[in-house]
């Protein structure tokens, strides 16, 4: 009996010491205004690292003891705190809106509280990343953040073009892709991510935000978190998939073949006649109108498909007192549109460890492996399937010498080139091989518990890239042919390297708060590429396409390069706070690098913040939350070059006497470069108004790239050299607006929207008053005073309609002009037309973009719907521009149709014959069209069925259908308004993507 | 232990920051993969053609637009090729188009090799210091120059007054005053005089080095060509003579065959433009884009072989010519005939009956087929599909692009005499009459100069514009008005290129 009670009573110590953490507290947490149990809330002990979430029925359990601290946080409501006291169960009621003041953002080595901030940064969670069904993260966040503008791409596997704030960097001379940090390791792009993969992406987009990223940061920084678990929360298990189809959208109407007969009958050109007649005598006269060959080909249709999409993924996390862990696979499939070996596959695993080895010591790993698949597009055959003519039929049985198969040959009707553009999908098969492997590991050490940490962290990014592009052999004429099958392989791999090693400090007294990190990092980035050509090898095995199996290798095709490059940074960061009320923000990041002659540059920030509605005197009735913020920061572009131009000795090979001699040569044209310099000012406010239901983020930035790399020209020779001497700007204004409510327990809304302004302008180009850019036919501008690369041209201020006309203008008299010619704007009143009267015709660049959500709960439905537009962009129109090159191919119904064929006919397009004279193929607003557009991006209708309703053990279960895309409105003649250049040229279309997702949740 | 752990710590973190400070070295790491000029080991003075080969390379490297551009004037040839390219048709009918791409592209192109000769004598002067002798370097650094002064004096014939280059420095033409064109020319003139004695005195085809390259009778044939311009006629007739005494060239036989794989490296060839696809089936190759001038329609002997794009035409005019003459090798070498350009000659009363050897069969089986761009096609430019290396099919692929003959030579003599000059080489009949023996045609006695300028226009037609530059130096404009055109003396030259004049002070005032 006695060593009964003596083993009850050992058991009750050891129980007490093993748990001498504390009791079980147990509690339910419910919306404030609903009273209805809130699902998933984080319940944390304070100090001590443990913590659960909230169940089903809102009730949570975790074990404290008396004198901690329960936090209770939720997103989109405001954290409540409840002491422990003898009690053991608490009901804790949290009220919806507060909004995200306590939330915790991160803002670069660190995290801080949304109220403490003085910059811009807006943070996209998974939810909305995860709405989009794309293999690409970034195409998510279209409309959705004020001032980045995103430039879809079609292709797929291909990421879309990304801006933040505009263009600081002259195009061609640096990259104006943002930074994108992914758990801390440095990318160009975060193609290889699944959407799933993501908790967070944060754009920090004011210098003072970025700064921190110094020589990296100029053009905007994303950061992206991936999933991971979290401690004392049990195992989740999600399933997440959807299967879809890609419709092409907006698809362009080509002129067809009475059409097109009717504007070769009126060209005036023998040759485009004959041409008809050629095809009315090979192919037969159409019986409606037997002037007009018997064949009415629309190529786009030829073309296009309909193309599947799918995804799965798969992801369990957790965590227990000491470890949190979250493990998922995804699986990413799509065709392209175009009807060719076009596709995108991709395979991710990650997971991602976190471990409390001690009380002071914490370390884990997190490991990313991506390995996709690109089947990419032959572009060229949208530029062809616009041009081919539609009197010629796809395959042509006369053609018997065509080899593999008997494609039509538009040479058999007389036209100089072959035309068809299957010969470009039939023909082409270009694969890349990504393998992308991101690995980090970090150790940190709590050195004062609670106040100072020591972190050292590891990256690295391992990343192969197998490309192998394939020619085909064919004949499908003697000028249309490609004798020689030619196999391109190019390897590269990547290797990163990013050591980072940071003291953070944090102590609050009174009412100050402070913050203080200090930094290092040490970055070492490796690359290198092997590549080589065979020609003549079997091409009917596919087992056979290797270089080895090849007849010859090109030595001119075969290269090796490789480049490696070391960065040593040192940086700091100090936030102080008195009272949450007057904010002060400063970083300073010095930057070693070896790519530069200039091996150091220091990139600082300062920022200060005035949270009005702190102040006692603050008492306006419905704004719950006043803060105004200013900064101003430095950042880096090393997306430049280190040099330009070459004093370098180049290899060239010639032949002599039939031999194959190698030579050098070199040429002193020569510059060194050094990061490009952007500052930038930033003025915003953040107010949080009617009970919190509305917020609102507003800013204003001016942001100077100081020593723009520009070309420079080199006098007579052509060509330019690259110097650190223009200032660009870009300035604009931001607004964010958020309104959320409900009207009642099960009917809760939300209503948001977004809207920036863009100003985009040269300032200085080292004393020349302008740089020149596309091409001599299709003129960019960059003139100072104006946006980069404005289109640059005439201006069409109408068509001529009749003889008298004519015979009363000079102009048209001395240039030999008839009807249907264009009326060019005499710009400066000499009396003549010529380049001299080319004034700006538009930027590329919009300079208005808004983006909206809007979306609806009722009970288990729910509702969302994203738009987006953008206007004041210029599109040029290079597929009707062409006809400088060839004056004798197809075009677009709109031009065909609108043609001026008689006074009063059109007072825009001129004739058919004009169409092919030079005078009316200068760049003139006839080329430019108007970019804007608005677009419903996003509509997705979802019931949720909850596990429980469904029986003890069922998982949540969520159905959902998407519309991606279903509705653009533009003008534009083409398939799609978002052309990233703003050239048109050979554009993959942007499809609409209907599909119906399942999401299970364990 | 306790205060182990926490040294520990702070130890560890120490020794990161430390490290740190020692990698500082590495941001001093030269850039990979690159052959620094400066690096260059110039004592290897075995290396010193490298810069040389690199030369020609440069200046075999012509752009597609540039020979047509620079030729296309003339009343032997048309633009053809109606369609696309208009400005280039406008430019045949001297309406010049400053904005147009092919005038800044032809600018660019040659004043880049203009700058790349300058370079790569810089280059042969570091290696030249320490070689043991230095007339290796000589040699090369005068084949530089004969190059350079070959592209000048073709910019100079297409734009009147050029820059002289003062340096290698491209950004110092900035500063540069223009130089007319009779300074330009006699620069020329002066600089082939001044290089001549350091080339070797043989054929180019006797170049064991450089097979084809540069020697001392390129260099006099090109300041024979400059003292043409100039109107200098004894200069001539004195560097032509040099080069007709050294008996080092000989009109090769067959006139057809010149212009065919035969033509390679021929006895009659002073300057070629040499390409190869060094006979094989695929793989490197090196070629002019001949197909610029071929016909777009055509039944090769040999199946798979490309056609062309339908530019460059022989013009009606240089047909007549011909036929008035009677001439046949040099017309069926010159002209590719379709049956509708064979109609369109006859189509003339005067010309119903057309010899029967007339045939839109080329002498060598390949059929021209009628296009609907142009009526013929230029036969100098043409290589039989036969010649075509095995595999290959392109237009012309393997072919040579010939900028100077001995035909040139005696034909220029042979005028420079007839306006003047003296010689003891050769008399002007004697000259005329090999040119015409070998196409063919009976000798003549006492020949005038409008003979000698008729000779040229039946040997040269179609080449580099000889014949336009002919009559803008005679001021003989009557003929230049030909087939619609009206030419004038302000046509004589082409415009700057606009985006030149944006960028050279000395354009701008003009």
């Amino acid at each position: 009996m006695r060593m009964k009670i003596l083993f009850t009573l050992t058991l009750c110590v050891m129980y007490t010491l093993s748990f001498s953490q504390g009791r079980e507290i147990t509690g339910v947490v419910t919306d404030a205004e609903s009273n209805d149990p809130l699902i998933g809330v984080t319940v944390l002990v304070e100090d001590t690292g443990t913590g659960t979430v909230t169940d089903f029925d809102g009730r949570f359990t975790v074990t404290a003891e008396t004198g901690n601290t329960l936090l209770i946080s939720y997103t989109g409501y405001s954290p409540e705190r409840v002491v422990v006291g003898t009690e053991d169960n608490y009901n804790v009621q949290l009220s919806f809106g507060s909004v995200a003041l306590e939330e915790v953002v991160v803002v670069g080595y660190g995290t801080q509280r949304t109220k403490d901030l003085t910059s811009s940064i807006t943070t996209i969670k998974s939810e909305d990343i995860t709405k989009t069904p794309s293999s690409q993260a970034m195409q998510a966040l279209q409309g959705k953040v004020a001032g980045m503008q995103i430039v879809s791409s079609g292709t797929p596997g291909s990421g879309p073009t990304v801006r933040i704030r505009g263009i600081g960097s002259f195009p061609g001379s640096g990259d104006a892709a943002p930074l994108y940090v992914v758990d801390g390791m440095f990318f160009d792009n975060i193609d290889f991510l699944n959407n799933n993969d993501i908790a967070s992406i944060s754009v920090l987009k004011d210098a003072s935000a970025a700064a921190i990223y110094g020589v990296r940061a100029a053009n905007g920084v994303v950061l992206v978190e991936t999933k991971s678990g979290s401690y004392n929360q049990p195992a989740e298990i999600v399933y997440d998939g959807y299967y879809g189809i890609q419709v092409a959208q907006n698809v362009l109407k080509l002129a067809n073949a009475e059409q097109f007969t009717d504007m070769a009958l009126e060209s005036g050109s023998e040759a485009d006649i004959s041409f008809i007649q050629n095809a009315m005598q090979r192919y037969g006269r159409s019986r409606i109108n037997p002037n007009v060959p018997d064949v009415n080909t629309d190529w786009y249709d030829q073309i296009l498909r309909e193309a599947p999409m799918q995804n799965h993924s798969l992801s369990i996390s957790g965590g227990g007192s000491n470890a949190t862990y979250s493990i998922g696979g995804s699986y990413f499939l799509q065709d392209g549109i175009l009807d060719m070996k076009n596709e995108y596959e991709r395979f991710n695993l990650r997971s991602k460890v976190d471990y409390k080895a001690t009380d002071w010591l914490t370390i884990g790993g997190n490991m990313l492996l991506s390995n996709s698949t690109q089947y990419a597009p032959a572009q060229d055959a949208w530029f062809r399937a616009y041009f081919a003519v539609p009197i010629m039929p796809v395959y042509d049985d006369m053609n018997e010498d065509a080899f593999p198969v008997n494609l039509a040959n538009a040479q058999d009707l007389g036209y100089r080139g072959g035309q068809n553009p299957l010969s470009s999908t039939l023909f082409n098969n270009n694969r890349l091989k990504r393998r992308n492997l991101v690995a980090n590991f970090y150790l940190q050490v709590d050195l004062i518990p609670e106040k100072l940490t020591f972190k050292s962290s590891y990256n690295h990014n391992y990343l192969s890239y197998n490309a192998r592009n394939i020619d085909l052999p064919y004949f499908i004429g003697n000028g249309y042919q490609n004798p020689n099958s030619s196999i391109s392989r190019t390897y590269e791999n990547r290797s990163n390297q990013i050591w980072d090693n940071l003291l953070t400090f944090t102590e609050d007294f009174n009412r100050h708060n402070l913050q203080v990190m200090a930094g290092t990092s040490y970055r070492d980035e490796a690359w290198d590429q092997l590549r080589a050509t065979g020609l003549n090898f079997p091409v009917d095995q596919e087992e056979a396409w290797y270089i080895d199996q090849a007849e010859t290798i090109p030595v001119d095709n075969v290269g090796d390069n490789g480049a490696r490059q070391y960065g040593l940074s040192y940086f700091g960061r100090v936030a102080y706070n008195y009272d949450h009320k007057y904010l002060l923000y400063g970083t300073l990041r010095a930057d070693g690098t070896s790519k530069y002659q200039e091996k150091w540059g220091y990139f600082p920030t300062v920022g200060i913040g005035w949270v009005a509605s702190q102040e006692d005197f603050f008492n306006v009735t419905g704004i719950d939350y006043l803060k105004f913020r200013a900064s101003w920061g430095e950042l880096g572009n090393d997306n430049v070059p280190a040099s330009d131009g070459a004093r370098t000795t180049d290899i060239i090979t010639t032949a002599i006497d039939d031999q194959l001699v190698t030579g050098t040569t070199s040429l002193s044209v020569f510059s060194y470069l050094s990061w490009e310099v952007v500052e930038e000012l930033n003025f915003g406010l953040t107010s949080y108004l009617f009970d919190n239901r509305l917020s609102l983020d507003a800013d204003y930035y001016i942001r100077d790239t100081k020593n723009a790399v520009i070309p420079v020209e080199n006098p007579s020779i052509g060509g330019t050299v690259r110097k650190n001497v223009g200032v660009i700007r870009n300035s604009g204004f931001e607004l964010a607006l958020n309104w959320t409510d409900n009207f009642s327990q099960d009917f809760r809304y939300y209503i948001g929207g977004n809207i920036s302004t863009l100003k985009n302008e040269v300032v200085d180009l080292f004393g020349q008053a302008y740089v020149d850019g596309g091409s001599a036919e299709f003129r960019q501008r960059s003139i100072v005073g104006q946006p980069l690369l404005a289109f640059f041209g005439r201006e069409v201020v109408g068509v001529y309609q009749n003889q008298a006309q004519i015979d009363a203008d000079p102009v048209a008299v001395a240039n030999n002009l008839e009807p249907g010619d264009l009326i060019y704007r005499d710009q400066n009143g000499d009396g003549e037309i010529n380049d001299d009267d080319r004034v700006i015709l538009g930027s590329y660049l919009p300079n208005l973009m808004f983006g909206g959500n809007f979306g609806l709960g009722f009970k288990g439905f729910d509702l969302s719907v994203s738009v987006f537009g953008q206007s004041g962009n210029k599109i040029l129109n290079r597929k009707r521009g062409e006809v400088i090159f060839t004056s004798d191919t197809n075009m677009d119904a709109d031009l065909a149709i609108n043609r001026w064929h008689g006074e009063g006919t059109s007072n825009s397009y001129p004739s058919s014959k004009g169409i092919r004279k030079g005078w009316n193929q200068r760049l003139s607003t006839y080329f430019i069209e108007d970019g804007s557009f608005f677009r419903i991006q996003n509509v997705q209708v979802g019931y949720n069925l909850k596990g429980a309703d469904l029986g003890s053990g069922m998982p949540d279960i969520r159905v959902y259908f998407t519309a991606e895309r279903p509705l653009t409105l533009f003008d534009y003649n083409g398939f799609n308004p978002e052309v990233a250049t703003g050239i048109d040229r050979q554009t993959y279309p942007i499809p609409a993507i209907y599909t119906a997702g399942l999401n299970v949740r364990f | 232990m306790n205060l182990y752990k926490t040294s520990f710590r702070y130890l560890f973190a120490l020794m990161v920051i430390g490290f740190l400070g020692s990698c500082s070295d590495l941001l001093n790491e030269p850039a990979e993969n690159r052959a620094f000029t400066d690096e260059t080991d110039y004592t290897q003075t075995e290396n010193m053609i490298l810069p040389l080969i690199g030369a020609y390379g440069e200046f075999y490297t012509r752009g597609w637009e540039g020979i047509p551009l620079i030729s296309v004037r003339g009343d032997d040839v048309n633009a053809g090729g109606l369609g696309d390219q208009q400005d280039f048709a406008e430019a045949d009918n001297y309406n010049y188009n400053k904005d147009y791409w092919m005038f800044n592209s032809l600018w660019e192109v040659n004043f880049r090799d203009i700058f790349h000769m300058e370079s790569t004598i810089e280059q042969i002067e570091l290696y030249e210091q320490h070689a043991p002798n230095t007339a290796t370097a000589e040699q090369y650094k005068a084949e530089a120059r004969v190059l350079q002064a070959f592209l000048l004096f073709q910019m100079s014939r297409v734009w009147g007054d050029m820059f002289i280059p003062p340096s290698p420095d491209p950004s110092d033409l900035l500063v540069t005053p223009i130089s007319s064109k009779a300074e330009v020319m006699t620069y020329i003139s002066q600089q082939m005089d001044a290089v001549a004695d350091a080339l070797p005195a043989v054929n180019p085809n006797k170049r064991s080095d450089i097979p084809g390259g540069v020697t001392k009778f390129t260099a006099l044939a090109i300041k024979a060509l400059a003292n043409l311009e100039l109107e200098n006629y004894q200069a001539v007739a004195d560097a032509t003579s040099q080069i007709i005494n050294s008996g080092e060239f000989a009109l090769e036989p067959d006139f057809y065959e010149l212009f065919k794989l035969k033509g390679k490296l021929n006895d009659e060839i002073l300057l070629e433009l040499q390409y190869s696809d060094f006979g094989q089936p695929s793989g490197d190759s090196k070629n002019y884009l001949m197909a610029f001038f071929g016909p777009q329609n055509w039944t090769p002997k040999r199946e798979g072989a490309s056609g062309g794009w339908g530019f460059f035409e022989p013009s009606m005019k240089f047909i007549k010519f011909m036929l008035d003459r009677g001439e046949r090798v040099r017309l069926e070498t010159s002209v590719l005939f379709t049956d509708r350009g064979i109609a369109e000659i006859k189509s003339d009363p005067a010309y119903t009956n057309l010899p029967d050897w007339i045939s839109n069969v080329t002498p060598s089986g390949d059929r021209i087929n009628d296009y609907a761009r142009a009526l013929f096609a230029s036969g100098k430019h043409y290589l039989p599909s036969e010649q075509l290396t095995t595999g290959r099919t392109a237009y012309g692929s393997n072919k040579n692009m010939i900028c100077i003959r001995y035909a040139e030579i005696l034909l220029m003599h042979a005028e420079a005499l007839t306006r003047g000059a003296t010689s003891s080489a050769m008399s002007a009949d004697e000259a005329v009459n090999l040119v015409r023996a070998r196409a063919g045609m009976p000798a003549l006695s006492g020949v005038s100069s409008q003979e000698v300028m008729d000779e040229k226009f039946a040997e040269l037609a179609m080449e580099w514009g000889i014949r336009y530059y002919d009559m803008v130096r005679l001021e003989n404009y009557s003929e230049l008005s030909y087939g619609g055109r009206t030419f004038t003396a302000d046509k004589i030259f082409l415009p700057y290129p606009q985006n030149q004049v944006d960028q050279l002070p000395a354009l701008q005032s003009r």
